[in-house]
């Protein structure tokens, strides 16, 4: 009888901790995200805070935000993608995410926001993430380039701060000095990245090609580059490079880091600069300005989506998340906490300058280039985006390092762009 | 598990039965082999033949991004046929063999040449060799960020070097010109690969039978006519393995070349490994990827065999 009790207690036991464990399965859920943001100062505390009033908001469902570095992102992705294994809630560069909408593997957001009602109208950027007539992701941000500078560097050299590209460039050539006489060039007018990725490159070079009134594509797809404007915009990048105004071989991180230590006159650069400038050792006298060259470069940054290949249920999740990320109070945070220019048109961001003093300047720069309708991907050639970029930054190296005339120089770019547009 | 067998011979018509699964009877010892390899052979075929399959399958469609499980494209020899019409494809070949030839030859003269060094007896000799082997023991990764800054166009230690020796007047753009940047990354490897060549050859250096110098000194040979009768000789075996080891570590290396040049500029320092990736990865082409990956995968294949096959028999 002993035994019998025993063995029937053991049962019930084991039966109970079976349906416990089977309840707890069916009510756990963890998301995957995965984002190069995770450590980032300012945008890294955004995710978190929104992750947190997620997970408070839906008990037992835990979001796993992992980090990649960006120089790894895009192979990190497409690996999971082809694996069958994609993150749950899908976080993207926007010139990258059109690749994985074009193989079908990014959730059509339309249903979702008609279910909701949703009204997308005037979300900055939104238009980029439409991809074959389908919202295939929500813009986080589009912004529009500052232009920081330090006024120790520009009173000592005797000039005033730039309000146009000729100011630009004898401010620059004003304070590019070999102070301590060994040779060596240790203070620089500008800094621009010249070395690493293509879209990088690029979107330095925009400064200047913008300014000249060129760009790669028109608002059909048809390539632009083969025109005087474009000549001068190139002309513009070889005279600062050419020139030693800039420092060489540097990726965009180290020209920051330059630049916060007050090392570097002048900086163009997007809203995100401010966070290292606030950790440098010349914080405290940098200022920030609208840029020299006009119209600012500006443009779509990071999208988020979610994965086609996921259930219903996990999908509905993802929603929720996506949706307290485009919620009033998250698009505040993102410009309090963030420090960048929310994409939402109704989005408050009164009393914001107490935080981010410059906050109005990157406001209007961020309209500047939307109402110029600027943006770092040309129309045309999204999915062409990496081949591209690789393409015109080496020719454009190219010219640097044969001192090839850029007239000759934008009819190679225009053939090849064109090359590889047409497959 | 038995079977019967008729007619045996040795059994004037009884019927002998033979267990097929007694794996101690010496004619079915290859068997036991076959079992115990069996784990191994199946892991091989798991992560590495099963990749390459698929790899070389992709080599034959067309196929931009792919994903496992879908419906195959229709077979095509397109990626190929680009390939070798593509003037990148053979100048990224010419850069490879440009890199495998001077990093090889760079560690092999250092690697021996330290090897030799503190295989005398010395005060400090310990040091030494701990001093030699350190290059091999740093990560990668760490190796090229240190060697990014000593090239470092705008600050760099390498630069102001020169400058200081009076060799130029000017920073030198390391890594944004073509000739000091295959000279920048030769430089860089060879310092992360000699050490594998030092330890080599000091193990082999140690397995030399001295009688043979004694002999030799007896026979009133010199140092140099020592080293190159018996030394090198002796080493060999040894050299030929190192040398194909470093040839096929600076064919696939990947890691270096991406953080120092990122094979530019103008793809002067663009190996086979970085075409790869650059299709793949940055310009989502993975059929295209994978017939590089293929054909270099050939080449090292072929590179492997002619060397081995040379050295192993050059000592006697």
């Amino acid at each position: 009888m002993k035994t019998l009790m025993m063995k029937t207690t053991a049962a019930a036991l084991a039966a109970g901790l079976l349906a416990s464990a089977a309840l707890t399965s069916a009510n756990a859920e963890t998301l995957k995200f995965i984002s190069w943001q995770v450590d980032e100062a300012g945008m890294g505390d955004w995710w978190r805070s929104a992750i947190a009033k997620f997970e408070a908001e839906h008990p037992g469902v835990t979001i796993e935000f992992t980090k990649v570095d960006r120089a790894n992102y895009a192979d990190t992705m497409t690996t999971l993608f082809a694996g069958g294994q994609p993150p749950h809630i899908v976080h993207l560069a926007s010139f990258e995410y059109q690749n994985f909408a074009e193989n079908g593997w990014m959730e059509n957001l339309d249903p979702w926001l008609e279910n909701d009602g949703i009204d997308m109208t005037g979300w900055a950027g939104q238009g980029t993430c439409v991809w074959n007539g389908e919202t295939a992701c929500i813009m986080l941000l589009y912004f529009g380039f500052m232009m920081a500078y330090n006024p120790d560097i520009l009173a000592e050299a005797g000039v005033g701060v730039p309000t146009n590209f000729e100011e630009f460039l004898a401010a620059a050539r004003a304070t590019t000095k070999d102070l301590n006489g060994d040779g060596i060039t240790d203070q620089f007018g500008t800094g621009h990245e010249t070395k690493g990725g293509a879209g990088q490159y690029l979107t330095e070079m925009l400064n200047y090609v913008l300014d000249a009134g060129a760009y790669w594509t028109d608002k059909d797809g048809n390539v632009t580059i083969d025109t005087p404007e474009m000549v001068e915009g190139l002309t513009r990048w070889k005279t600062v490079y050419n020139e030693g105004l800039t420092p060489r071989d540097m990726s965009a991180g180290e020209i920051r880091k330059l630049f916060a230590d007050g090392k570097v006159a002048l900086r163009l650069d997007g809203p995100w600069l401010y966070n290292t400038m606030k950790q440098g050792a010349a914080a405290d006298i940098l200022k920030v300005t609208v840029p020299a060259t006009s119209p600012p470069v500006g443009g779509s940054s990071n999208v988020i989506g979610m994965a086609t290949d996921i259930s219903d249920d996990q999908k509905q999740l993802v929603w929720d998340f996506i949706k307290i990320t485009m919620s009033p109070e998250f698009q505040r945070a993102y410009a309090t906490v963030g420090g960048n220019t929310p994409p939402s048109p109704t989005a408050d961001v009164s009393g914001v300058e107490e935080q981010v003093p410059h906050f109005q300047i990157i406001v209007d720069t961020q309209k500047a280039a939307a109402a110029a309708g600027v943006d770092r991907i040309p129309t045309g050639l999204e999915v062409q985006y990496g081949e591209f970029g690789k393409m015109v930054q080496e020719e454009v190296q190219r010219m640097l390092i044969e001192n090839l005339d850029p007239a000759d120089v934008v009819k190679v770019i225009q053939a090849r762009a064109e090359e590889i547009q047409g497959g | 598990m038995s079977v019967r067998i008729d007619g045996d011979p040795g059994g004037a018509g009884s019927t002998t039965r033979i267990r097929l699964f007694d794996l101690a009877r010496p004619s079915r010892q290859h068997i036991l082999g076959y079992i115990l390899l069996a784990p191994a052979v199946l892991m091989v075929i798991l992560i590495i033949a099963y990749p390459l399959f698929i790899s070389f399958d992709l080599s034959l469609q067309d196929v931009k991004l792919p994903r496992i499980g879908e419906t195959r494209k229709p077979f095509t020899f397109k990626n190929y046929q680009k390939l070798f019409n593509s003037s990148e494809f053979w100048m990224t070949c010419w850069v490879t063999v440009k890199l495998v030839s001077a990093v090889t030859a760079g560690s092999v003269i250092i690697g021996v040449s330290t090897a030799l060094l503190v295989n005398h007896r010395f005060r400090g000799r310990t040091v030494a060799r701990i001093a030699m082997a350190l290059p091999w023991a740093v990560p990668e990764v760490i190796a090229v960020v240190i060697f990014a800054w000593i090239f470092d166009s705008s600050f760099g230690l390498m630069s102001w070097l020169f400058i200081k020796l009076g060799l130029t007047d000017q920073m030198i753009a390391w890594v944004s010109t073509p000739g000091p940047a295959f000279w920048a990354l030769t430089v860089t490897m060879v310092w992360k690969g000699f050490p594998f060549v030092s330890i080599m050859t000091l193990a082999g250096l140690q397995s030399i039978p001295p009688d043979y110098y004694a002999a030799a000194r007896v026979d009133g040979a010199n140092a140099l006519q020592r080293f190159r009768w018996i030394t090198i000789p002796c080493l060999m075996p040894v050299l030929g393995v190192t040398l194909v080891l470093v040839m096929l570590w600076v064919f696939r290396d990947f890691s270096i070349i991406k953080v120092l040049t990122e094979g530019g500029p103008l793809k002067t320092t663009q190996t086979l490994s970085i075409m790869t990736y650059d299709q793949a990865f940055g310009f989502f082409k993975f059929g295209y990827a994978s017939a590089v990956g293929i054909v270099t995968l050939v080449i090292c294949v072929l590179a492997s065999l002619a060397m081995i096959g040379r050295q192993s028999r050059a000592m006697y």
